[in-house]
């Protein structure tokens, strides 16, 4: 079990009872009232409009408005709608919504039958990473009791309207948690993401009208419905409102999870919350959303987590994954273990990406031996650019930004490693 | 028939979760490998039947994910994490010296089929640097001492 | 319907389609318009992985990909900018960073399309110095081809089409990323009656046909416009030629007969053109009762003497013919003219049947019994039974089908008849009881027209001349004829002008003629369907 964020907010304020991740613990605490809330007092329409008027932006690194995919969702009975949750968390830094499942299922819960009443969806699949044993368990037994006090089911809390929830586990796989690798996965094939158009609104899970969404994103939903829009807004920035749960790894005193607003400083996040650099190191750079995110040096660690801004210096918010890296550590290294996860991960379809991401860390393996070359860099962003947005699915720009970034901030490290024929930080972390 | 019947009986019940029967397809591996260890061609074709696909696609599943293993694994399977968050923390080193500790290369056996060490990729553990998951258990904040321990009461 | 332009260029296309279908549809796709593309196939199911036919659009900021955009009114389609461009050398020179360097040996070579575009559309030179992945290669897939997973380009053309058009599905995609490679299930091979169609498809030598491994350069070789002569379904061919020898058939598209597919039996009937059991001699039957070979004309005047006789003794009543579904239309009507001159109706055609299924294949193992029927013959059980009761006493045979089973079964049946001609491109059994046997030419080595299972008639060109005298069906009938005596045979058969009579009289050919007909047939006027 995680151990409870070290900052807490609404998401997360009762997560030291642990309690908090039963139905009776839950709903002590004013749990499934803003889904009888939903479903008893407003129309899907009005939750739509609610969840729209928030602002909420999805949580899984990209960012997509959330009302505003909802109301993609075609009406009429003449097939069923679905909706998936994305609980495939495997953005290298990022640990958020496994806590969420592990101490608080039935918020993630209530969170999806207030989506499945807005979309007037009958079935929920939580897709669910497969390394994920205890997450899912605790995901499973929720199910169970919500199922036991019929919260879910036939006449979900005595009204008209039925939802079932099926929880699937992966088997390992980071494209799963593409959206509609995602949704190929539950079908029961290899997580390769699908071509767009059709868009999941339109062919989702089994050829139905689908939304995916994070595990985060549908924690937030019983919050802006209990208290409504307008206090959702109150939290982070206009363009981004609500927090998010941080999660801060690597070279600092305090790793762990921080429930903050967005827009909160990273700076901030790193030195106050977290501690700072621990050994009295130096902080070299920090990766800002997840390991797909370019990096930030040193020097610019004063941006607010939030995308508008983030955006200024070329990263983005991603999964508010944040690795800090100190003065010990070789960014070429970095690179090395950066391209080795997306060619291990990269599910093969596309041209650029299959061999773009091989060619890539074959690259960082030569260099990291002492045999690069300055050609090797020119090469790597001219790959990198070939790669961007150029294929089925984002995945390729996720594996291209991180080379773009650390050649962006860290062109010394490279050309250290090159001109020296090996790693020139004596004291950088083993490979 | 290589599946038991208990195994196919909990297959039907995932079967009945979806609207279309593949979709319970991981799933039936998931239990398949529980009670087998791997999934082999003799098991390919079996769980084919049942859903009625061609060996071929369940080959394809099998090959795809990194949990669905086509040949025979040890008992236990030891994961370390070497992701970035946990590679800055050491370990890459503390998975080579767990190596050498117990006497194999990198995803290797030991001799008396007890464990597979490997690596797998970030398990959303990363504040918790270094770790490793063995089965449905992660292992965290580990040093070198505590790994040894943890695989040595392996059986 | 909706107007599109690109490049400059309006066009009408259909609602539905995407920007290669509908380019397709035209007729424009890489013949006027050039969107290089791999994984895409106008048979197969939308793949969208290459990534090569990316294209502007204008309105949209990022490239798409043309086979997987739906046509819309007023959509402005820009193939040769800048950003194109260098879309297309990036997935080039990425398609080329694990290829081996196998041209050398690689049967491709020549008609290769990782050549063409890099050629075409890729980078100069290569950039990378790491190492290539290491596959299996020389793999035997099946009967039929031979496959190697280094030169394989992830298209996943092959596996689309097992799965989409035999239905077999013996190909997928195992493991993920640079690692994925095309594999059947262990134990298992590439066995389906259309496994080789995959080697068509296969726009890299990843999948290549063990007949034609190593057997010659395919820039020595001379693509010929043909029908494959397996069945009556008539699928379309090239039949490819060099030095005077046909080395393959390669399936030639036709949307109304065989799509872009042909059977693995219909693929492999080449070999029967260069058959060692070809009829390499014109026999006549000697005092002595063996066969002797012959010079043609002496074997002509045989035949002609040996009819004459028999006329005379008997009257032409007792002579029958039995047609081929081997031959042309053009030997065919040969043949009617020939028995209206002897003053005879006893005819009838043979076709042996085997097999058929859902898709190309057909019962009727021979191109033309759909243009022995629309000439007026009809099967020849009925003269058989005739010939079993001993009415017939002279017999022109057309090919040896008449000794299938399904007909007289054995020569011997045939052995009681005073006079046995034998008109055939192959040897056989006939010479046991023929008194003058005549080479004739394969489909592949005349002009002529041959009619499909569907009705329709499609065109034969010679794409080779056979190595000893041997004339066209209709020709060596025509031959007979003159010899004969008879009115209207006396000048030399010219197959265009036979084909010109032919449509003017049966109004069902009219404008099937061997000019009219074009490379990709008509169907007949009363073909139903």
């Amino acid at each position: 079990m995680l151990k409870v964020p070290y900052v807490t907010n609404y998401l997360s304020e009762h997560f030291a009872e642990d309690a908090y991740a039963t139905l009776e613990g839950y709903e002590r605490r004013g749990g499934y009232e803003a889904a009888r809330k939903a479903i008893t007092k407003l129309t899907p329409d009005q939750v739509v409009d609610v969840v729209k008027a928030s602002g909420l932006q999805g949580r899984g690194g990209a960012g997509f408005p959330t009302g505003l995919k909802w109301s993609f969702m075609p009406k009429g009975a003449d097939k069923p709608r679905y909706l998936a949750c994305n609980a495939d968390e495997s953005e290298p830094g990022s640990f958020k919504d496994r806590i969420l499942m592990e101490r608080a299922p039935h918020k993630l819960l209530e969170g999806i039958l207030i989506a499945a009443w807005a979309t007037q969806s009958q079935t929920t699949f939580i897709y669910c990473r497969g390394e994920y044993a205890f997450p899912g368990a605790q995901i499973a037994r929720a199910i169970e009791e919500a199922y036991a006090k019929g919260y879910l089911g036939k006449r979900v809390m005595g009204s008209k309207f039925s939802h079932d929830v099926v929880l699937m586990m992966g088997a390992g796989a980071y494209i799963a948690g593409e959206e509609t690798g995602l949704l190929e996965s539950l079908e029961g094939k290899m997580a390769k993401p699908r071509k767009k158009p059709p868009f999941p609104a339109e062919y989702g899970a089994f050829g139905m009208p689908t939304t995916v969404n994070n595990v985060e994103t549908f924690c937030h939903v019983p919050h802006i419905i209990g208290s409504g829009a307008e206090w959702f807004k109150g939290f982070g920035t206009e363009k981004s409102p609500g927090t998010t749960i941080f999660g801060v790894s690597g070279h600092v005193v305090r790793p762990g999870l921080y429930e903050l607003p967005l827009g909160t400083r990273l700076d901030e996040i790193v030195f106050e919350h977290a501690g700072g650099l621990s050994a009295g190191r130096k902080v070299k750079g920090v990766i800002p959303g997840g390991m797909s995110m370019p990096i930030l040096p040193a020097g610019q660690l004063d941006v607010p987590m939030a995308n508008e801004f983030l955006r200024e210096r070329k990263s983005m918010l991603g999964t508010g994954g944040i690795i800090v890296m100190d003065d010990t550590t070789c960014m070429v290294r970095v690179g090395w273990i950066v391209t080795y996860f997306f060619r291990d991960e990269s599910c093969g379809q596309c041209t650029q990406c299959r061999e773009g991401t091989g060619w890539m860390h074959k690259i960082f393996e030569r260099i990291e031996r002492g045999a690069g070359s300055r050609d090797d860099l020119e090469i790597l962003l001219d790959v990198a650019a070939k790669m961007d947005g150029q294929t089925i699915c984002a995945f390729a720009d996720a594996a291209a930004w991180p080379v773009q970034g650390l050649l962006r901030h860290f062109r010394e490290d490279f050309e250290a490693h090159v001109a020296h024929g090996k790693c020139p930080f004596p004291q950088s972390f083993e490979l | 028939m290589v599946i038991s019947a208990e195994t196919r009986a909990r297959i039907d019940l995932e079967i009945a979760k979806y609207p279309k029967q593949r979709g319970a397809l991981l799933p039936a591996l998931h239990l398949v490998q529980e009670e087998l260890g791997h999934i082999s061609p003799d098991t390919a074709r079996e769980v084919a039947e049942i859903f009625g696909v061609s060996p071929v696609e369940v080959m394809e599943v099998v090959t795809f994910y990194n949990m669905f293993y086509d040949r025979p694994q040890g008992r236990h399977h030891v994961y370390v994490c070497t992701n970035l968050p946990c590679s800055i923390r050491g370990a890459r080193g503390l998975l080579r010296a767990l190596e050498k500790h117990l006497g194999i290369g990198p995803g290797e056996t030991t001799a008396d089929g007890r464990i597979t060490l490997g690596h797998e990729e970030c398990l959303g553990a990363c504040a918790y640097a270094p770790m490793m998951r063995i089965g449905g258990k992660y292992h965290e904040d580990l040093d070198l001492e505590e790994a040894k321990r943890i695989v040595d009461a392996l059986r | 319907m909706p107007r599109i332009t690109v490049d400059g260029r309006e066009l009408e296309v259909s609602e539905g389609r995407t920007i290669l279908q509908a380019l397709d549809d035209l007729g424009l796709l890489m013949n006027g318009i050039e969107i290089p593309h791999y994984c895409w196939h106008p048979k197969l199911s939308i793949d969208g992985s290459c990534r090569l036919c990316q294209v502007e659009i204008e309105g949209i900021p990022k490239l798409q990909i043309a086979c997987n955009t739906p046509v819309k009114d007023g959509m402005v389609v820009r193939t040769k900018t800048e950003r194109v461009k260098r879309a297309r050398e990036g997935v080039m020179e990425l398609l080329l960073v694990n290829h081996p360097l196998d041209c050398p040996i690689c049967d491709q070579a020549g008609e290769c399309k990782l050549q063409d575009y890099a050629y075409e559309y890729g980078v100069p030179h290569s950039r990378s110095k790491e190492p290539r992945r290491a596959a299996k290669k020389r793999v035997d897939l099946g009967p039929g081809v031979v496959f190697d997973q280094e030169r394989c380009i992830l298209c996943r053309r092959c596996t689309r089409f097992c799965r989409e058009v035999p239905g077999t599905g013996e190909l997928g995609v195992f493991q993920r990323g640079d690692r994925s490679v095309i594999e059947t299930f262990p134990g298992t091979a590439l066995d389906n009656p259309y496994s080789m169609n995959v080697t068509d498809i296969c726009p890299v030598g990843a999948l290549t046909t063990k007949d034609f491994r190593f057997k010659i350069r395919v820039w020595f070789l001379d693509d010929v416009h043909g029908v494959c002569t397996g069945c009556s379904n008539g699928c379309n061919v090239y039949l490819s030629v060099a030095n005077n020898r046909v080395y393959r058939y390669l399936p030639r598209r036709n949307d109304s007969v065989n799509q872009t597919w042909i059977c693995d039996a219909g693929r492999m009937s080449y070999k029967e053109i260069g058959s060692e059991s070809r009829l390499k001699h014109a026999y006549v039957r000697s005092a002595s009762g063996s066969l002797e070979v012959s010079t043609y004309a002496d074997a002509i005047s045989a035949a002609s003497a040996r009819l004459r006789r028999l006329i005379e003794r008997q009257g032409p009543g007792v002579i029958a013919a039995v047609a081929s579904a081997h031959a042309t239309n053009e030997d065919l009507y040969t043949l009617r003219r020939l028995l209206e001159a002897l003053g005879t109706e006893a005819a009838g055609f043979a076709v042996p049947l085997g097999d058929h299924d859902a898709l190309l294949v057909k019962a009727e193992k021979a191109a033309n019994a759909a243009g022995a029927r629309a000439l007026g013959f009809v099967d020849a059980n009925g003269l058989v039974d005739r010939i079993r009761g001993g009415g017939i006493d002279g017999l022109i045979v057309m090919g040896h089908d008449l000794l299938d089973p399904a007909y007289v079964g054995e020569p011997a049946v045939l052995s009681h008849l005073d006079t046995v001609i034998v008109l055939d491109t192959h040897r056989s059994e006939m010479e046991r009881v023929a008194h003058v046997v005549l080479p004739v030419r394969h489909a592949a080595e005349k002009s002529g027209t041959l009619t499909n299972h569907d009705g329709r008639v499609q065109r034969v060109h010679p794409a080779l001349e056979p190595a000893w005298e041997a004339y066209a069906d209709g020709e060596v009938l025509a031959r007979l004829g003159a010899s004969l005596g008879f009115e209207g045979f006396e000048r030399k058969w010219d197959v265009r002008a036979v084909s010109r009579e032919l449509a003017a009289e049966l109004p069902a050919f009219a404008g099937k003629d061997l000019g009219s007909v074009g490379e990709l047939g008509k169907p007949l006027a009363d073909a139903s369907r």
